[in-house]
């Protein structure tokens, strides 16, 4: 990691020089996210995340047309070719069912991609809200203080303190289980987690020198708010919002698999994993209770290693240990870093002499 | 009564003190801390206002009261003959146009998040009507000031070194044209060479735009260097103010003397002159519990039992121009050694350069 950074170093003074030579108004400093990005793109697992969510939301985005093309709708039945003869569901690779069917005879792949859309609505949804609500109240209980942070902190504390499960049930329960109030309800109770993260950042970021220079200009405290302390908490929020898209999702799921959250025959990953284990049939046919536990899994894991990937990418000082074995991949791009440098040194050691011989 | 130029900022009975919160749930104040204690002063058009004191003496918190970013205990700040501490945050925005600061940490005072141009563009963006393009040109215009390149106004505060931003910051609080400047060690912050830099381009700044300056400091040579006129401050309240160069030569309270008898003086061609050193024991008493009489009192090689029981005006003393006010019952007299003044060792004066001796 030390050896990385250096690296990382090295081309900053690179482009300080070639600034220096170059056009003058070419000059355009990496921004705080480019640098971001740079290191993130050295981290192979966040990589591999971010690749494995692209790929899932482009799936959820063309779902109709992936399923047009495999030829199996999600809700459609296939009592033909779908089930065997005693009624038992085809397993993977037959008839072309690649991930084989339910105990109804539909194709578990085109469900699984249609419960992708349902996942991915709700807890990118659920976390956007989450954010937009949690960044405004935390901003202003943190920057006002006094009576105003007392009851907003309290709230937030309050809502965190709530069964969630339980009080969804019940919300739920009482206006009926439809997509939208399951991420409302989700949204609910997962903004205090930003909101309370956020407040402490603005409580510390009031006192900076920088605000108070903002109040000797006269600045409103709208302005100092959203101008001048929010740029400052936007990596936060990125890094705790890309970890609790996971925990949505997995909401999502527990309410689907408890039968309150998108309803059959619409898929969802959790209703299916309810459905699969309703039952004892997953006994011989494990293909349609474990390959939405996977989708579900692979899904969780990628968030939050790609949230790992980007605190460590936003906030270098805070990374993971410098235990961390390093890639080969960075091992060489290390050393030819480092053999670049040596030659462009050597390069300018010697254009100097020669300068200095003319 | 009136002089004639009239002061541009007054000073008078300024008090503030900041509550000390204690109790679990109910949070009520359980002491003061008197950072600043019936201070007055008053400053005229193109002075420069020099203000001294240890840490902790409410040199900062004087400035935040001054530029109304805190609100007075009691006392009255006149700007330009109008009233500040009764007005309200809207009230006072139209005056932050002449009354502006530049603050101590240049690492601290620039948004780490945003682009310079932008930072610079604020006063415009708070204040101006200028269009765009016109901010931009006025943005470009006062990085050229202060001795940036303008191509620079893409760039993130992290990347210009130290003196670079203290630019940035001294070019921000230029912005509106100000009168007066309040600077809160500007310098303390930067290498020794460097502040030379800084203070050149705000004296520069000073003549071409007829600022007034309120510079704070603790480095005593920069604070001669820059100012008219001295104030000392103890303890949140003023100890002795006049001349620069009357209290350098001539300084009555000996809280003064001993400060100034501490400077470090480079050049050996005066180490024969300097003033006998007086070495203060103690500390600074705590500002929640300041002593009785004279604040200095403790500390003081002079004191006695008057001392203790009654606080001392900061008036004229015999003998001295007028302007030059000490708070001392017992003022230093010219040749006088103070008490505990021991002799230092020569070998141990460690040459300092300060920006004065830069220039000299």
């Amino acid at each position: 990691m030390s050896l990385f950074r250096a690296d990382a170093g090295i081309e900053e003074t690179e482009d300080h020089d070639v600034g220096a030579d170059a056009d003058p108004t070419e000059i355009v400093g990496r921004t705080p996210w480019q640098l971001a990005w740079t290191r993130l793109r050295h981290d192979r697992v966040a990589m591999v995340s971010l690749g494995f969510i692209v790929f899932l939301a482009l799936v959820a985005i063309f779902a109709p047309l992936l399923t047009a093309l495999i030829g199996h709708g999600p809700n459609a039945q296939y009592p033909n070719t779908g089930l065997s003869l005693s009624g038992i569901p085809v397993g993977p690779g037959h008839a072309g069912f690649l991930l084989g069917t339910d105990d109804q005879g539909r194709d578990v792949l085109s469900r699984i991609i249609y419960g992708s859309r349902v996942s991915l609505v709700v807890g990118v949804g659920a976390t956007l809200v989450s954010l937009v609500v949690g960044m405004v109240v935390g901003l202003v209980a943190g920057y006002y203080g006094g009576w105003i942070d007392a009851l907003l902190a309290r709230f937030m504390d309050i809502l965190l303190s709530f069964p969630i499960l339980l009080f969804a049930l019940a919300i739920i329960a009482r206006f009926g289980p439809s997509l939208e109030l399951v991420l409302i309800v989700i949204a609910m109770f997962s903004w205090p987690y930003i909101g309370r993260l956020v407040r402490g950042q603005v409580i510390s970021l009031r006192e900076r020198e920088f605000v108070e220079a903002a109040r000797a200009l006269g600045s409103s405290d709208l302005r100092i708010m959203f101008v001048e302390i929010l740029p400052n908490l936007l990596a936060l929020a990125v890094i705790y919002a890309t970890l609790l898209i996971p925990v949505n999702i997995v909401l999502e799921a527990t309410l689907s698999f408890l039968g309150l959250g998108v309803q059959p025959p619409t898929a969802s990953w959790g209703n299916m994993i309810a459905e699969a284990q309703n039952g004892d049939l997953f006994t011989v046919a494990w293909w349609f209770l474990v390959f939405p536990c996977l989708a579900l899994i692979l899904t969780t894991l990628a968030f939050n290693l790609l949230g790992d990937g980007l605190r460590d990418a936003l906030d270098p000082r805070h990374g993971r240990s410098q235990m961390t074995p390093k890639s080969k991949a960075t091992r060489r791009a290390d050393a030819k870093g480092r053999a670049e440098a040596k030659d462009r040194a050597q390069a300018k050691a010697g254009a100097a002499t020669a300068g200095a011989e003319a | 009564m009136t002089t004639p130029s009239d002061p541009l900022l007054e000073v008078e009975h300024v008090v503030k003190h900041f509550p000390v919160r204690g109790g679990a749930v109910l949070r009520r104040a359980v002491a003061q801390v008197r950072a600043v204690e019936n201070v007055s002063f008053t400053l005229t058009t193109g002075e420069t206002l020099g203000l001294v004191g240890e840490s902790g003496c409410g040199k900062s918190t004087l400035a935040r009261l001054v530029t109304a970013l805190h609100p007075v205990t009691s006392g009255h700040i006149r700007f330009k003959g109008q009233e500040v501490t009764t007005l309200s945050r809207r009230q006072m925005r139209p005056l932050r146009k002449s009354l502006q600061m530049v603050f101590q940490d240049p690492y601290g005072s620039l948004n780490p998040r945003r682009r310079v141009g932008s930072i610079l563009g604020d006063p415009f963006a708070v204040h101006g009507t200028l269009s765009r393009g016109q901010v931009k040109k006025e943005v470009q215009d006062l990085m050229a000031r202060v001795g940036l390149s303008p191509e620079h106004f893409n760039r993130f505060p992290s990347e210009f070194s130290g003196g670079q931003r203290q630019r940035i910051g001294i070019a921000r609080a230029l912005a509106l044209r100000p009168e007066l400047i309040v600077c809160d060690e500007p310098v303390s912050a930067l290498d020794v060479s460097i502040q030379a830099q800084i203070i050149n381009l705000l004296e520069d700044l000073q003549d071409e735009f007829n600022l007034t300056y309120i510079f704070i400091a603790h480095d005593l040579s920069v604070v001669r260097h820059v100012s008219d006129r001295l104030a000392v401050m103890y303890l949140g309240k003023l100890v002795e103010t006049g001349p620069v160069e009357e209290i350098y030569s001539r300084s009555r309270h000996p809280y003064t003397a001993s400060l100034l008898s501490a400077v470090p003086v480079a050049a050996t061609a005066f180490r024969g002159t300097r003033k006998e050193r007086v070495i203060l024991s103690g500390d600074v008493p705590s500002p929640v519990d300041p002593p009785s009489g004279c604040r200095f009192h403790p500390r003081c090689p002079k004191a006695q039992e008057r001392c203790a029981r009654e606080e001392p005006l900061l008036e004229q003393k015999a003998g001295d121009l007028p302007g030059h006010l000490t708070a001392c019952h017992f003022p230093v007299e010219a040749g006088e050694m103070l008490a505990i003044a021991s002799r230092e060792a020569p070998a141990t004066a460690a040459p300092v350069a300060t920006a004065a001796d830069a220039r000299s």
